[in-house]
């Protein structure tokens, strides 16, 4: 498959999760289009990382040009980064539930102007 | 060896807020769910200490110079470690520090005496100075989610506030919506360069592929994602609700640390990896977008800020705007870089002692187990307790700008850069705005000095704190020493305006 495709998948999917959480008024629906946005993040960066394949730095020649992996490290930190997130996210919803009985955004509206 | 000591300062907040944590898990803390009484007093202490020495090591690798201390390209691109590193790490070790000696006060006062509370201003100040020192999109992304997610731990922290809770939801969900913005950004950067470091990415930026629309589109979510971080109009919607509905030292710490930090982050980004002369220019650059945010920001914030009744909120708005006043020095920097950086720096450092204080003022003059203090209940306060009315006055002083206070000299030098820079009606715009702001401050102090309070209402008593009292005083010889040898501190900020070793 050529990046392009990759590439075209990758920003339906953000545009998808974008659009979810701006419609959306279901909490945990929104976390899960915040959730779709980051994995298009990720495939993003796997895929392009088969584009730029560089040398190493300190090995010489072409020969020994190897894929440089920063994207795909990049994704493995940004996995573990959103399931830090996600947790901390999940609390907050959990407590607001306790409090109030509604997982809606748009009923979480005591602070206002 | 020597890295070590270049990375000291992150090294003992690291370290420091791990070996809080084991000891919060480990104390025996009788009073755990019972009324607060002073269980965690040591750990307000201990996370106080860790912050100020963190900030003295910082102090000292400025004095050794940081390119005496060794190499320090072994942590490169990761981290970058220059002055402007170094004075972030101050400033937020301030900020980080003021607000855990305010939390050893309000938190007991407020019965939520817990000490992950600690453990999490260490955790969040730590991603903030790694922010300010992140030289790529990976230890940026990572500074950034580690502050951000202390932050709405911290918000959420008064678990039985339906309005703490609100307040957290959606400073998380907004916060991680621009996370994301953020990151695919750069990973569509990352598609157009072949670089995740922000040098790398100038380099290119410079070269073709710095205007294919791939970059483009990038380069505008990364924009996006990070004025959500600074809040600025229209990205502010989270700022007030989360600011109003967390505890109150976690607001201190939003807006001293939270925001130095993304201001950190926004310059380093601006400048290295969007400082080529294309994208610093007005026909085809940044500078127009950033321009106008200043300006929405500024005004939006400031008259809504003087509708506002709770001088919390009223305080969670003035952020807002002295976030606009912030991005005029950013605008600023585009023509005259040194200028424009270093009175961003000269501007946060004054913004934190300020704000850390008004909120430390605030924090006294509730009275005991209510904290959201509408301007009625600070009336007659001037007479009956003058010493934390006379704190307060002189931190709204500050705000509002007026010698011979820090405040006046930060924004004096914003507007300097600005007209240095050429950007005349922005720096009338600014100052016009500062007037405006004048309003809602002097409002508080007159009703502090010059209103009795209404019949049978209740008094507000000030709280006892040697906590808070420390605070006030820590800020309050800020405050006045910025405010009356100003330029030996500009100087500092000078130094630090220049990124690398050159």
């Amino acid at each position: 498959m050529p990046i392009e495709q990759y590439a075209a998948l990758s920003g339906l999917l953000f545009i998808i999760g974008g659009v979810g959480f701006i419609v959306r008024r279901n909490v945990l629906v929104q976390l899960m289009s915040i959730e779709l946005m980051l994995n298009a993040a990720n495939l993003a960066l796997i895929a392009f990382n088969r584009s730029h394949v560089r040398p190493l730095a300190g090995s010489a020649g072409a020969a020994s040009a190897l894929p440089s992996h920063t994207g795909q490290v990049f994704a493995f930190f940004l996995i573990a980064a959103e399931a830090a997130e996600v947790a901390v996210g999940l609390a907050i919803v959990l407590a607001l539930y306790r409090l109030r009985r509604t997982i809606r955004s748009d009923e979480a509206d005591l602070l206002k102007n | 060896m020597n890295i070590a000591l270049a990375l000291s300062p992150l090294l003992v907040v690291g370290i420091g807020a791990l070996l809080l944590m084991l000891a919060e898990a480990f104390s025996t803390n009788p009073s755990r769910d019972l009324a607060g009484t002073g269980g965690t007093g040591g750990l307000a202490l201990g996370a106080t200490t860790v912050l100020f020495t963190s900030a003295a090591f910082a102090c000292t690798v400025w004095m050794v110079g940081v390119e005496n201390v060794g190499d320090v390209s072994a942590v490169a691109p990761w981290l970058i470690l220059d002055r402007f590193t170094l004075f972030f790490d101050i400033t937020l070790c301030l900020g980080g520090g003021l607000a855990s000696l305010l939390a050893g006060g309000y938190l007991l006062e407020h019965r939520i005496d817990r000490g992950e509370f600690y453990a999490l201003i260490l955790f969040a100040t730590f991603g903030a100075m790694m922010l300010a020192a992140a030289g790529d999109a990976l230890t940026l992304f990572l500074g950034l989610e580690t502050m951000s997610i202390g932050a709405y731990a911290m918000t959420a922290f008064r678990r039985a506030s339906a309005r703490s809770a609100e307040g957290a939801l959606k400073y998380f969900l907004l916060g991680s919506f621009a996370a994301a913005l953020l990151i695919y950004g750069f990973a569509l950067i990352y598609g157009a360069t072949g670089h995740t470091d922000l040098a790398g990415i100038g380099a290119s930026a410079r070269s073709a592929g710095g205007r294919s629309p791939m970059f483009i589109v990038g380069a505008l979510l990364v924009l996006v994602g990070m004025v959500f971080k600074v809040s600025a109009v229209p990205f502010h919607a989270w700022a007030p609700d989360a600011y109003e509905g967390a505890p109150t030292p976690a607001t201190a710490f939003m807006a001293v640390a939270v925001k130095a930090g993304a201001f950190a982050m926004l310059l380093r980004v601006l400048v290295l990896a969007l400082g080529d002369a294309g994208w610093t220019s007005w026909a085809s650059g940044w500078p127009p977008v950033v321009a106008t945010l200043c300006v929405l920001t500024m005004t939006v914030a400031n008259v809504i800020a003087g509708r506002q009744e709770s001088v919390k909120r009223m305080l969670a708005y003035s952020s807002i705007a002295h976030a606009g006043y912030l991005l005029l020095g950013v605008t600023a920097m585009m023509q005259n870089p040194a200028q424009g950086i270093a009175s961003v720096l000269f501007y946060l450092l004054a913004y934190t002692a300020s704000t850390a204080g008004a909120f430390g003022a605030l924090i006294l003059c509730g009275s005991f187990e209510r904290e959201a203090v509408s301007y009625e209940d600070l009336a007659g306060i001037g007479k009956r307790h003058p010493a934390p009315a006379l704190a307060f006055s002189l931190f709204l002083v500050s705000l509002a700008g007026i010698p011979p206070t820090a405040g006046f000299f930060a924004k004096w030098f914003i507007f300097k850069a600005a007209i240095e820079g050429g950007l005349y009606w922005l720096a009338i715009i600014g100052f016009v705005n500062s007037v405006i702001g004048a309003y809602y401050y002097l409002r508080v102090l007159v009703f502090m000095y010059m209103r009795e309070p209404a019949a049978g209402a209740e008094f507000a008593r000030p709280m006892r704190s040697g906590y808070v009292t420390a605070a006030l005083l820590v800020s309050a010889i800020l405050v006045l020493a910025l405010g009356l040898t100003p330029t030996r501190y500009l100087d500092l900020a000078i130094g630090a305006a220049t990124f690398g070793n050159g």
